[in-house]
């Protein structure tokens, strides 16, 4: 069975109705790197947001391991464009606030069990530290402190630190210089393929969604006030070769241009 | 059009932005001291503007010598600092330190009701109406209810400070939490936070800098309340002694008064500052 099942889901915000969302079905397996994929007000953040729980559909549900969540929790993590970090605790802080508040609430957190094991949870934080290539000196810098991309790096390395069966991103590499962004591309790749995470990563750049995901979904609107539909749904071959880059951003731009989605029919590994 | 300088790129050097910020003082003090002369010249009985040696024996006076309606009296051959512990103005200044004290405590529910109506929708929807009216009343024309319901001793005195401030905090602490964006609350969600630890290890955190500078600007509305109450109804406390003493025109000891309040105050804003600073080193103002 599929770790994420969206069933019929149907969204509209505001009086009267505006549709956002119109009757998407999807199911994404365990150990998917999904990239959502679709033009500015397409939808694809309110779906995230759906899945993420932060927001309540108007219709249909979403199972998450067969179980409908009503609000965020730990099986899925997440990385947002902005505001990702704590800005009052350190990097250090910010990895291991995870772990702690798991393993300790506001009142076992001063028990003498609690103070040897986050000495351990420390540790590991480290370890983090230095897996996403910060040094070990930035674990004591406050967020406002480091770069944006150094920033991501670290609320990346937050969102693991709990070992969450899903991560979502929202846009999560958009506010970077292309540099960084490269950068971080190929750490996101690495941490998916080292801990078997399944991730669900939304962006509006075409280039991004085909080098990251092993599927790509476009949502598009047929006209200005109806919902998004899943106008394309693609498997990426593993990996994916950089030639075949420049036919799939065209196939997948013109899908998410205009309102009807042409057949794909290739592209399965 | 130009007057030929700058006005808003204007780049004063650091002597002339000294000088010029303390020219309205030395004209203020000047202006005082040359008018209080002309006057003891036409008239030496002159009570209105005190001379700078009337107001330093005046208090002399108050710093070493007890209240004249006050009973303990230290023996003669008390030391000067026994003398200081026993005068008035050491016990006005520790009966409304007491006060303002209390008020500054009964700020902390203030608080965190602000922090829980703000972040629990059943909180605030129970609440947000009440205070909203609540924060409409004008806090002095309550002193006489307050006045016949509790009495004029010192419970009536904190109730109108209360009164008169903590709508004010509870509806910034409010609107803080409101702006805390929504991305860190669900980010703590996922990290596995209870809705308690999202209150107060994620949201009070944030806010508390913005909170604590919220109060340094309440401090001024504090006072007022305070001074208030103690004119009219107290039988200590620094407000008190500068209402009695106006009915002797004692204006020796009422100027240094207002004088001491007003570096009372500002010693706590810079305290209030300077632990700001300490407690929140991540954050920066603006």
């Amino acid at each position: 069975m599929a770790l994420i099942e969206i069933q019929n889901l149907s969204v509209a915000y505001g009086k009267p109705a505006r549709p956002v969302l119109d009757r998407i079905n999807l199911s994404i397996d365990d150990g998917d790197f999904v990239c959502l994929l679709g033009q500015t007000g397409c939808g694809k953040s309110t779906l995230l947001k759906m899945i993420l729980g932060a927001e309540i559909p108007n219709k249909g549900r979403i199972l998450i391991d067969g179980r409908e969540h009503h609000q965020p929790d730990r099986t899925r993590g997440y990385v947002p464009q902005k505001y990702a970090l704590f800005p009052d605790k350190t990097v250090l802080g910010n990895i291991t606030f995870g772990p702690e508040v798991t393993e300790f609430n506001l009142f076992t957190r001063f028990t003498p069990r609690a103070f040897s094991r986050r000495r351990e949870i420390r540790d590991e934080a480290m370890r983090y530290i230095d897996r996403i290539g910060l040094h070990s000196r930035d674990a004591h810098k406050y967020p406002h402190q480091l770069s944006g991309g150094m920033q991501q790096r670290v609320a990346i390395a937050q969102a693991l630190a709990t070992h969450p069966r899903i991560l979502l991103m929202d846009e999560a590499f958009s506010a970077l210089d292309p540099g960084t962004r490269k950068d971080m591309q190929r750490l996101i790749r690495q941490l998916w393929r080292d801990t078997g995470v399944t991730v669900i990563f939304v962006t509006h750049n075409t280039q991004e969604a085909l080098y990251l995901g092993s599927r790509v979904i476009v949502l598009a609107k047929d006209s200005p006030d109806a919902g998004a539909q899943v106008v394309t749904d693609l498997s990426i071959p593993q990996p994916c070769h950089e030639h075949q880059i420049p036919t799939l951003v065209h196939h997948l731009e013109h899908a998410s241009g205009s309102a009807r989605a042409p057949e794909i029919a290739f592209a399965t590994a | 059009m130009s007057f030929g300088f700058q006005l808003v790129h204007a780049r004063p050097s650091r002597t002339t932005s000294l000088v010029l910020s303390w020219i309205l003082f030395c004209l203020g003090v000047s202006l005082y001291f040359y008018t209080s002369q002309r006057r003891h010249h036409d008239n030496p009985e002159d009570r209105v503007m005190p001379t700078l040696t009337q107001m330093i024996h005046g208090m002399t006076n108050a710093s070493t010598t007890p209240a004249e309606d006050d009973d303990s009296t230290a023996p003669d051959n008390a030391s000067l600092r026994q003398k200081f512990f026993t005068s008035m103005l050491w016990k006005d200044t520790v009966a409304t330190s007491r006060r303002f004290i209390y008020s500054i405590l009964l700020l902390i529910p203030a608080v965190l009701l602000g922090l829980h109506m703000g972040l629990f929708p059943y909180v605030g929807a129970f609440w947000l109406r009440f205070i909203l009216f609540f924060d409409k009343i004008v806090a002095l024309s309550l002193l006489p209810i307050l006045f016949i319901v509790f009495g004029i001793d010192e419970l009536s005195k904190i109730m109108l400070i209360v009164i008169g401030v903590t709508p004010t905090i509870i509806l910034d602490t409010f609107n803080l939490t409101k702006g805390v964006p929504d991305e860190q609350i669900v980010k703590a969600f996922t990290l596995g936070a209870s809705d308690f630890d999202v209150a107060y290890r994620v949201v009070m955190r944030q806010i508390m800098p913005r909170v604590l500078n919220g109060i340094r600007l309440n401090l001024k509305a504090v006072m007022l309340f305070l001074f208030a109450g103690e004119m009219i109804a107290s039988t200590d406390g620094l407000a008190y002694r500068i209402a009695l003493l106006r009915r002797h025109m004692g204006m020796d000891v009422i100027i240094p008064y207002v004088l001491w309040v007003a570096l009372l105050l500002f010693l706590v804003d810079l305290g209030m500052r300077f632990l700001n600073r300490k407690l929140h080193p991540w954050f920066q103002a603006g």
